[in-house]
């Protein structure tokens, strides 16, 4: 035996645990997918299947069967509002925040990042359990559907902040916000265009992430009776079990699309960026050196 | 008003006078902290409050301050519950750090399919984050009554898994939907950490007579097990709070969150809604501990990735 076919034979054996999981790991991830695909757009009850019925009566049917259902519109206009106002509200609360706590209480970061993990602590069914409590003296704002906002920023903030803290982190801000300023630019202006452009990639993925944890969020709206897409999913489940399962399953999709748009939109650039200076208009010459 | 002029001149370069007044120092500190404010009242409003009014009415009953309901969750049925609860999210936080760390070893350490580290890694980012109803019914189509593996292990294996006390909400059953979410979350936790393992290390290994099992019962090990460790802790906080998923796949009320909303959800007399809120105090206390453990040893981790 030749060393080149031992060295390639000890690296085969050394690479088949790794595979074998890399496999099973496949197998796992994928099966329950392919079942719930299966339930929604096969029309043949499991006790029934079998190789003879495997490719009998598929439909898509079971996912268009939602539409037609008034309910599934106007839940899913309350959760895809609440979704746009969560993000609008996050941004709006965090980013002026953690660009403040980084500009001017840099002591303040530990502390800040502390609190954020607090919600972590606090579990949506204990919170709720705590809203339940306050409600009898807030019914003028919790009786509204929108006061769901606040509770959703709360739950997604541990990730939330993290990622713009990130994203600042990443990015060398004293710097930027002095050259903006020295360039006669107020706030507003550094915050749109100079800051807001750099951030892009984390206020991407804060944006994102947020709507898809609203979209999905089940625990506070069902205590609270609150009719969002998820409670209807529940509801629906039970009226007509396939159409209920495709409406579980295009839930899903449009989660993992959420997914997919985002790392196609923060795709690191292939062609690197073109320098600062080119962007900017020519000096004008006679401006004293 | 003055001090809004100091603090405008000394941003705008009044360091450069170098003998800058203490007190005007001490006092744009003082104003810049209030920028704080927006956001610690937010906190205050939309968490502090809901959550210190958990343990208030966990702590009041009729008779006045009293810890009996604090005592009442748990002691019986409740006690049961905890100790379930804590049992399962500790089982599948293992299975979730055993498994997560392998096949994190395995997509790093794969050079065939170039694409197979970035596949599996943006995998894992969607599927740490699909808790909720989804999964529990996709894990309904394949392991419930009616479930396709189901009927495959019984037709083709004669294994009937429901003829024992097999039940997607019993402890198995539980730790292998909650393994959904939680393998891909500790792939995302432990992958820089095995990227941070360096070659050099195990040549070093190697040059000193070990062997690979020296290797990572010395070295890399060791070297991991603060992101273990840390990971053990979110991924239990993580199945520990669940409720979504949990709702879906079972009645059974020895899941913690599945009592509390079955307290919050109504059928119960005045007097027990303390038990319920008991619970919930319960559930905090319990998190906190995991998180104030997760805190120090990630404080442990970041020595060595950095």
């Amino acid at each position: 035996m030749t060393a080149a076919t031992t060295a390639r034979r000890r690296r085969w054996v050394s690479r088949l645990i790794p595979n074998l999981v890399l496999l099973v790991s496949a197998v796992f991830f994928i099966a329950p997918l392919l079942t719930l695909t299966r339930y929604a757009l096969q029309n043949v009850p499991t006790v029934l299947l079998s190789w003879d019925t495997l490719f009998d009566k598929w439909s898509l049917k079971g996912l268009t069967k939602a539409f037609s259902e008034p309910e599934f519109w106007s839940t899913l206009r309350l959760s895809l509002q609440l979704a746009v106002g969560t993000v609008l509200v996050v941004l709006l609360l965090l980013l002026p925040t953690a660009i403040w706590v980084h500009l001017r209480v840099p002591r303040a970061r530990a502390f800040v990042e502390f609190l954020t993990l607090l919600p972590y602590m606090i579990p949506a069914i204990a919170l709720v359990a705590g809203i339940v409590i306050v409600k009898p003296y807030a019914r003028w704002f919790l009786n509204s559907d929108y006061s769901l906002i606040p509770f959703y920023m709360v739950l997604a903030l541990s990730f939330t902040y993290r990622s713009i803290d990130a994203g600042l982190r990443a990015i060398d801000l004293r710097t930027l916000v002095d050259a903006s300023r020295s360039l006669g630019a107020g706030w507003v202006a550094t915050l749109w265009r100079v800051l807001i452009p750099n951030l892009r990639a984390a206020i991407l993925s804060v944006s994102f992430l947020t709507a898809a944890i609203v979209i999905g969020e089940y625990t506070l709206a069902s205590v609270l009776l609150k009719q969002t897409l998820p409670t209807f999913q529940i509801v629906f489940v039970g009226r007509e079990p396939q159409a209920g399962y495709g409406l579980n399953l295009l839930a899903l999709l449009v989660t993992i699309l959420l997914f997919v748009v985002l790392s196609l939109l923060t795709r690191p650039r292939k062609t690197p960026r073109r320098p600062f200076v080119a962007i900017t208009p020519p000096a004008d010459p006679g401006l004293p050196q | 008003m003055t001090v809004i002029t100091t603090s405008a001149q000394t941003a705008d370069g009044g360091r450069a006078d170098g003998a800058a007044p203490v007190v005007s120092v001490r006092r744009r500190r003082s104003w810049a902290w209030l920028g704080l404010l927006p956001f610690l009242s937010f906190l205050v409003l939309f968490l502090l409050i809901p959550a210190v009014s958990v343990f208030i009415n966990a702590l009041r009953t009729e008779q006045g301050w009293s810890l009996s309901a604090l005592r009442e969750g748990i002691s019986g049925q409740n006690w049961v519950a905890l100790k379930f609860s804590i049992g399962f999210s500790a089982g599948s936080a293992i299975v979730g750090v055993l498994f997560g760390t392998l096949l994190a070893y395995a997509a790093a350490t794969a050079t065939r399919p170039k694409w197979l580290r970035s596949l599996v890694s943006s995998f894992s980012g969607v599927a740490a984050n699909m808790g909720g109803l989804p999964l529990a019914f996709m894990f309904l189509s394949l392991l419930g009554r009616q479930g396709v593996l189901t009927k495959i292990l019984k037709t083709t294996f004669g294994l009937d898994l429901y003829a024992g006390d097999f039940d997607l909400g019993n402890i198995i059953g539980l730790i292998i939907v909650y393994s959904y979410f939680n393998i891909p979350l500790m792939v995302l936790i432990t992958l820089p950490a095995i990227d941070g393992l360096k070659p050099s290390w195990r040549e070093a290994c190697a040059n000193l007579g070990g062997t690979t099992a020296t290797y990572w019962r010395r070295i890399g090990l060791p070297v991991l097990m603060p992101s273990l460790l840390g990971g053990f802790l979110l991924l239990f906080a993580n199945s520990f709070s669940a409720y979504a998923t949990a709702s879906v796949l079972t009645d059974n009320s020895k899941i913690l969150s599945r009592r509390i909303g079955f307290f919050l959800g109504g059928d119960i007399g005045i007097g027990e809604s303390a038990v319920g809120y008991a619970l919930a105090a319960w559930m905090i206390i319990t998190m906190a501990i995991a998180m104030a453990l997760y805190w120090v040893v990630r404080k442990r981790a970041e020595r060595w990735q950095s």
